[in-house]
């Protein structure tokens, strides 16, 4: 069984890459590659898998998840400039694949002490038309 | 591995009516979408696709290329258009949003190779709205 939280956070970014041209940056990012950045709202949605607790009927304490998002990615990502703020985009594009990618790594060894449920996918929607999904590379 | 999901709208019209069925079968069977005179519809449109994020540019998905085809093969096509009459493969079926979704999973997979030679990324899922309600999906392979 599968249960989905759903958070959010409002960022800005700058898409260029440094090994890449201007004229490449602007080829491959289109307007997101403004030196000057932009920023969105993003909505982060985390899919953890495990079976009901037959005690509690509950999968997993989902006031713990929503700590455990608040604490190590809404407090590092909220109002920053991801490219500047945050420490994992220092030598990394902060696109959205990247930043699902990041969010996996900042959560997964704090789902559930127990071993009994575990992270399942980080959907990342960076605007309506687009969204981004990781399993942990599966 | 990361799933990239692409969404775009279209709106069109169609009429849901089976030659081979009685006009009473066709009534019975698709209701209010069976007028004769057409209906519309705010399509929407999203495409998964699957592949490993680039190193460099921390993409997975050529967003502009993938656009362009979007643009070329769905929505120039299909925008602002009577399905039944001006889409060639709904003079045959019934533009239904199971075979909408056959007809655009169709249209990608027959260029796919060609806009994205190397195989990557893959075509994952196809998902399209008819209304807020009505969603189908067409999973890849």
């Amino acid at each position: 069984m599968i249960i989905s939280k759903k958070v959010e956070f409002s960022a800005s970014h700058i898409c260029r890459s440094p090994q890449l041209s201007d004229a490449e940056n602007e080829r491959v990012y289109g307007p997101a590659a403004n030196p000057l950045s932009h920023g969105h709202n993003y909505i982060v949605e985390v899919a953890i898998e495990g079976e009901p607790d037959p005690v509690t009927g509950m999968i997993l304490d989902l006031k713990k998840l929503k700590e455990v998002l608040e604490d190590r990615v809404l407090s590092v990502y909220d109002h920053r400039l991801l490219n500047r703020e945050v420490a994992s985009f220092e030598h990394l594009v902060p696109t959205v694949e990247n930043i699902a990618i990041d969010i996996w790594q900042r959560i997964e060894g704090y789902i559930d002490p127990t071993g009994r449920a575990h992270l399942y996918s980080v959907r990342v929607h960076e605007t309506n038309e687009l969204f981004v999904e990781y399993r942990g590379g599966r | 591995m990361v799933y990239v999901s692409r969404k775009y709208g279209f709106s069109a019209t169609h009429r849901l009516h089976a030659r081979s069925l009685s006009d009473a079968e066709n009534r019975a069977i698709y209701g209010k979408c069976n007028n004769p005179n057409g209906h519309g519809h705010n399509y929407e449109v999203e495409i998964t696709v699957a592949a490993p994020v680039d190193g460099v540019t921390g993409r997975a998905v050529d967003l502009a290329a993938l656009d362009a085809l979007a643009a070329r093969e769905i929505l120039e096509p299909l925008r602002y258009r009577n399905l039944n009459e001006e889409v060639a493969a709904f003079r045959t079926e019934v533009p239904t949003t199971e075979n909408l979704t056959s007809e655009i999973d169709r249209r990608l997979r027959t260029v796919w190779t060609g806009t994205f030679p190397t195989g990557t990324p893959r075509l994952e899922k196809i998902r399209i709205w008819e209304t807020e309600r009505n969603i189908c999906e067409v999973s890849g392979l």
